[in-house]
């Protein structure tokens, strides 16, 4: 294997991996504050992929400009749904009851949004189509496909935010603690539920940017989720469940073994690498990557 | 007892109810749905036994319904195998995966479980399609049709499928009530304190899934053939069987075996009528109608329908427990033996040059000492010395970097908690660690189990340990009605009934008012003339100085001191590591350390 | 709490013993009902949409036209049924509208193992059934009820590289290397099969690239860049998921891949491909597909686009306008309704004249013992200018093979 060729395969990875990163991040957040399994998360992004859609459509937005834009709105959703229907289920109690609850909870969501979708925008696909989706940037005997490697680095400027959002700013800090001991932060008048609806909607936010993100390359339909959500769950657990750059170099991760898998298995077996790769990391180190060792005795 | 032959009888209700549909109903798709349902139950039963009374939830069960419908169809397209023979390999198969996977995976807590379980059926998916079983026809025998299992009266495939379900019913059943159900469930509410009373928590869990594993795999191979009559890696191994799975169960309620039932009789029939009456004419409709259900259900009923509707209803006959009573009986003084005239006999444990670190940090720096037969023996120190460290290490949920613990002559260093348990040693907690939806009774039974025994020798034992400790009138109430004393005294209880010979007590009159402090020296005292060695752990010296024989001081890892109590609280070296040098300094060491109050 | 549970379970029994189907809406007595049972929701509802739209004109043309005129001119009535996006649904759907009403025959389910499991059904309950799908283990089975239009996938292989090798040795382009990369779904593992086996070496191709993927295909990196290192002549194409096929051909143009691409299937046909890769792109890629509007029916594709809002008409709707046509035209010679007569009339039915002659090529409709229509042969459409149009065989053809590389 010639080392340029190896190179492609890991640069190819990472590309890919980098939007499973953003994909992830808000995952990530989400549970770590909150410790709820969105089952609804992919769906969020496929909205988002629609709704950049129609900046482009309508507003003539680029989309990866357009996948900024959705971070407003969708942060609001994630208030409201937040508010309304999350909130009511992991207000107190048993944990472990809880968690059992947001799942099904979450599952109804992802059904409504997939089937609400289908039925009132149609299933028909629809795609953006962008002069940079089909060309490449070469650099020596390496190609660089330009959507994905604009939809990469928009990626980590975005990740970069929501770090120094989480370290530097006070909102962020109250989020961390929310996240680290909910009772000791609802003693230094931190308001756990609120901080509770920040993270969703911070999370629905990344993701639905991650959709746009997305749409630069990738059509979009009502079931587009089906195809990332696994992925997802995989690149949160492997960079650590609760940690954001964990997400983000799990996501990373997971691309590049993706890409790298292909090197000694066929290609129907790809993501079998994947998921060899997920229970190696869950054996060998379960809190992930970056993730905090579990509690002992 | 009349509650068991109950539920017992409530499971037949069930079955006949189920027996009377079948026969009632008519139509061959009335017949599907309620074929489906017995199916999703049976599958949501088998998912409870891991996930529900063994609390390991699992995120991959469809690893062996997919097992159980690919090795039967395969053995049958490829060998022209009956399917009712087929099947015995389909579980066969599952199990093995069963082993094959916890083996591994159990040692995982909590999510992590789940999610690993997640990964296997993912995997297995995608080697069905390289294997080339992307859709595997089921070959339609029309010579034998009931030999392979393809019925032309519908009505044979739900009588098929309420049999398996029958079946999981008396197996779940049968779990719960036997020691493996008691076992499972202390482990469930809180793993350590399980191995601590003898519970081989590994064994248990596998036992469970191994179990687990049955039923699924049976119910795989009806619904592929009653079912689906194509098997394709996304239908058996894919994420909506295991969604199904959770919905049937989380609906209806987990770690009951009700909860599978309510859950499928409701959400399945749902389904279908929303797909017949609404789903042809305006396709997504039942999709999101559905999905509101769900959400519907879990915001008014998060812990599941069953849970719910229990807790509503006993809610309004629930007696009070607020009541306050008279602490238990003091009475039978005399058969106590006073403190510090015990005669010491052998030694039973021995500790030599115990060394632990944590992250760099060194809790315990080689510790020596030894514990007597028929002595109390307290150990005391500062707090962070590294007492229950020390216990960790003893009774095995702690590895020690140097030295060795020998009991009765023998290295137990290494051993897993459960097994020293077994061995003699019994343990309670600083931080009480019940079994919070366990009564008091099954509490302590767990600790009766020990040393085997079905649960009615464990109830009888534990009614015993319970009398001892004078709780034997809280046996069945629910721990979070009680107070701290009597927590203590049943967390003592529970650990009387492994039959222990040393009991290693971590601050058991921690929270304790003075007459409480007082019972509880009371009970110890009792344990100890009993035959039971007592090895107990405080932090406040005049607490033990009455109590203990001998003491053994704890200060930064280091044992500083050792001997009768009236000298060790002379020693200024111990005055010092609870009040500090100036202090010794300012009041000099005639001042005995009972009068130290931190 | 036992009897509680009695309670709720005695209550569950009583909701489920009431009546799951809500009552049919009103039809006269002597209606011919024909069941379509197709994804009309989740991931495949386009193309379920896209049959009920033949469907529903073929319908209307004939009751328009005074239904079946054998039976007294009795109606053509549609039941559609969604098979949602699992096996499980799909079959679901086919026992619940074959169950509810006298259904006389019926069509669908687009994805291969629905239809496996619907035909299933069908069989058991004696009611025949039409597919386009092209999976040979369709017709395997020792089915007597089911009948499958198009040609099968092993033997379209071999028709179709006949025919691109024909064409290329006639526009001096000889095929040399040839490419099989597409997903492991059924009927593409059943068209390259043979084709890895046996045909192309036969012809003296080479295989230079064979790359099969499980869909979702996370990249195209690996695959396109390997059809740039090995420049084959002609590149078999099977990716079905339509974002599989897309990342595909968005790769093959940003490496600057210049090949010959063949699809096997009318996916790569559909108008959505137009507003997502433009049609540019899509210029001069065919497709070996079981059916495509063909000379003779512009008044009907011109028809379908005013009815639908369609840009053209594609292999699934025409299938179904063809099949209830044909059903049609069973019922017209068995004289009933019956399902069995019907099936009778199709096993032994030998059609040369009508819509559904005219649509399936070569114009004549036949079926052997296990189901199979005889002679069909498959066609090539060829992208032009935005549109697909069938170019071979060219006696059928809309427009003018174009071929260069």
């Amino acid at each position: 294997m010639v080392a340029s060729e190896l190179t492609q395969y890991v640069v190819t990875g990472l590309l890919v991996g980098g939007v499973y990163a953003l994909m992830s991040i808000g995952l990530a957040l989400i549970f770590g504050v909150m410790r709820v399994v969105n089952f609804a998360q992919g769906d969020f992004m496929m909205l988002g992929m629609y709704l950049t859609y129609y900046y482009a459509v309508t507003l003539g937005i680029d989309p990866l400009v357009g996948a900024l834009v959705t971070i407003p709105p969708f942060f609001v959703i994630g208030l409201v749904v937040h508010r309304v229907f999350l909130a009511r289920v992991t207000g107190g109690g048993d944990p472990n009851r809880e968690m059992d609850a947001q799942l099904i909870l979450t599952l109804g969501m992802s059904l409504i949004i997939t089937n609400a979708t289908t039925m009132i925008l149609s299933p028909m696909p629809r795609a953006i189509r962008t002069t940079y989706a089909t060309q490449a940037f070469a650099i020596g005997p390496l190609l660089l496909n330009q959507a994905r490697t604009y939809a990469f680095f928009m990626a980590l400027l975005l990740a970069a935010a929501v770090y120094v959002f989480l370290t530097r700013t006070d909102l962020g800090k109250a989020l961390r603690a929310a996240a680290d001991d909910p009772e000791a932060a609802s003693y230094q008048a931190i308001n756990v539920r609120a901080m509770h609806g920040v993270a969703f909607g911070v999370g629905i936010a990344l993701v639905a940017a991650a959709g746009g993100l997305l749409a630069t390359y990738y059509p979009i339909e009502p079931n587009v989720a089906v195809n990332f959500i696994v992925l997802m769950f995989v690149a949160v657990v492997v960079g650590g469940l609760g940690s954001i750059p964990g997400a983000f170099v799990g996501g990373l991760a997971i691309g590049l073994v993706q890409s790298l898998t292909l090197l000694i298995l066929p290609l129907q077996l790809q993501n079998v690498g994947v998921f060899v790769a997920f229970l190696l990391v869950l054996y060998v180190r379960p809190q992930g990557l970056f993730g905090r060792r579990a509690r002992t005795v | 007892m009349a509650s068991r032959s109950r539920e017992w009888l409530a499971i037949a209700a069930v079955v006949v109810a189920g027996l009377v549909l079948s026969l009632a109903l008519t139509e061959r798709y009335h017949h599907r749905v309620l074929t489906l349902v017995f199916l999703w139950a049976t599958m949501g039963l088998a998912w409870n036994i891991i996930s529900g009374y063994a609390g390991q939830i699992s995120f991959g069960h469809q690893a062996f319904f997919g097992i159980g419908a690919y090795v039967t169809v395969l053995l049958t397209a490829k060998l022209k195998l009956t399917p009712w023979l087929g099947m015995l390999g389909g579980v066969g198969v599952a199990v093995l995966a069963a082993v094959l996977i916890g083996t591994p995976t159990f040692r995982l807590a909590g999510i992590y479980f789940g999610l690993a379980t997640l990964a296997y059926p993912l995997i297995f998916r995608i080697v069905m399609d390289f294997l080339g079983y992307q859709e595997v026809a089921i070959p339609m025998m029309r010579e034998q049709p009931g030999l392979f299992m393809q019925f032309a009266e519908p009505r044979s495939f739900d009588l098929l499928a309420l049999g398996i379900l029958a079946a999981t019913l008396v197996l779940s059943r049968f779990i719960e009530t036997s020691r493996l159900g008691y076992s499972l469930r202390a482990v469930k509410e809180n793993e350590q304190a399980a191995e601590a009373m003898g519970v081989d928590s590994f064994r248990c869990k596998m036992i469970a899934y191994m179990l687990s594993a049955v039923p699924a795999a049976v119910a795989g191979a009806v619904y592929a053939h009653a079912i689906l009559f194509v098997v394709t890696p996304e239908a058996v191994f894919g994420v909506l069987v295991i969604v199904q799975t959770l919905t049937v169960c989380l609906v209806g309620g987990a770690g009951t075996l009700w909860g599978p039932i309510i859950g499928a009789a409701i959400m399945i029939p749902v389904s279908e009528i929303l797909d017949t009456t609404m789903g042809d004419r305006l396709p997504g409709i039942q999709g999101v109608v559905y999905g509101a259900a769900l959400m519907a259900v879990m915001m008014y009923a998060p812990e599941g329908l069953y849970w719910r509707v229990r807790s509503k209803l006993l809610a309004r006959s629930r007696r009070s427990v607020g009541a306050t009573r008279a602490a238990p009986a003091a009475a039978d003084v005399g058969a106590v033996t006073p403190a510090g005239l015990a005669a010491a006999g052998p030694v039973l444990m021995d500790v030599r040059g115990i060394s632990k670190s944590f992250l760099g940090l060194q809790a315990l720096s080689d510790v020596s000492f030894d514990v007597r037969e028929g002595e109390i023996l307290g150990i005391i120190g500062p707090n962070g010395a590294g007492k229950t460290t020390l216990f960790n290490v003893l009774n095995g949920f702690l590895l020690p970097e140097h030295g060795e613990v020998h009991w009765l002559g023998k290295s137990i260093t290494g051993l897993q908690p459960h097994v020293v348990c077994r061995l003699g040693v019994g343990r309670t907690f600083q931080v009480m660690r019940l079994f919070p939806h366990l009564t008091v009774l099954e509490n302590v039974m767990v600790g009766a189990f020990a040393h085997g025994g079905s649960p009615d020798h464990a109830r009888v034992a534990a009614l015993a340990a319970l009398e001892l400790v004078g709780l034997a009138d809280r046996a069945d109430v629910v721990p979070t009605g009680l107070t701290t004393l009597e927590l203590r005294l049943m967390e003592l209880a529970r650990c009387l009934a492994t039959r222990p010979k040393l009991i290693l007590l971590d601050e058991p009159l921690a929270g304790l008012s003075t007459d409480g402090v007082e019972l509880m020296a009371l009970m110890i005292r009792r344990a100890r003339s009993s035959a039971v060695t007592v090895a107990i752990i405080e932090h406040t010296i005049h607490a033990l100085v009455k109590l203990a024989d001998r003491l053994v001081v704890l200060d930064q890892g280091r044992r500083l001191a050792e001997g009768l109590p009236g000298e060790v609280t002379r020693t200024p070296a111990v005055i010092e590591a609870y009040l500090g040098s100036r202090w010794l300094a300012r009041h000099g060491a005639t001042q005995h350390a009972e009068d130290l109050r931190p | 709490m036992s009897l509680l549970t009695r309670a709720v379970t005695l209550a569950l029994a009583l909701l489920l013993a009431l009546p799951v189907a809500g009552p049919p809406p009103a039809v006269a007595v002597d209606d011919v009902k024909i069941a379509l049972v197709v994804p009309l929701s989740g991931r495949w509802a386009r193309q379920g949409q896209l049959k009920k739209m033949g469907a529903e004109m073929a319908i209307e043309e004939i009751n328009a036209q005074g239904g079946i005129k054998s039976l007294g001119g009795a109606k053509i009535v549609l039941r559609e049924a969604d098979a949602g996006d699992s096996v499980e649904k799909a079959v679901s759907a086919a026992q619940r509208v074959l169950t509810r009403e006298k259904i006389s025959a019926g069509i669908g389910s687009w994805l291969s193992s629905f239809t496996l499991g619907v035909t299933e059904v069908a069989e058991r309950l004696q009611v025949p059934w039409l597919t386009l799908s092209y999976a040979d283990n369709i017709t395997e089975r020792g089915f007597k009820y089911t009948f499958q239009t198009s040609p099968v996938s092993s033997a379209q292989a071999e028709q179709a590289l006949d025919l691109v090798v024909d064409l290329a040795k006639r526009n001096n382009q000889p095929i040399r290397k040839a490419a099989l990369i597409g997903d492991n779904t059924a009927a593409t593992v059943f068209f390259f099969k043979p084709l890895r086996e046996k045909l192309l070496q036969a012809k003296g191709i080479e295989l230079v690239v064979d790359e099969v993927w499980t869909p979702p295909l996370p990249d195209a990196t690996s695959i396109v860049q390997k059809l740039r290192a090995t420049q084959p002549d002609l590149v078999f194409y099977g990716a079905t998921n339509f974002p599989d096929s897309i990342q595909v051909l968005q790769k093959v143009k940003e490496f600057g891949v210049k090949t010959h691409i063949q699809g096997v299937g009318a996916w790569l046909v559909t108008p959505e491909y137009v507003k997502t890769v433009g049609k540019e792109l899509l210029d001069n890629i065919q497709s070996v597909v079981a059916a495509h509007p063909l000379k003779g029916q512009e008044e009907l594709v011109k028809k379908f686009v005013q009815r639908t809002g369609e840009p053209f008409m594609t292999q699934d709707p025409l299938c179904s306008y063809a099949h209830v046509w044909l059903i049609k035209e069973a019922a017209e010679q068995a004289k009933s309704a019956d399902p069995k007569a019907i099936r009778d009339a199709l096993a032994k039915i030998d059609l040369t004249t009508g819509p559904a002659a005219s649509t399936l090529s070569p114009g004549r409709i036949r079926f052997d013992e296990r189901g199979r229509r005889i002679g069909a042969v498959p066609l090539i459409v060829q992208w032009q200018n935005g549109e697909p149009f069938t170019v071979v065989p060219v006696a059928l053809a809309t427009r003018a093979v174009i071929w260069h590389k």
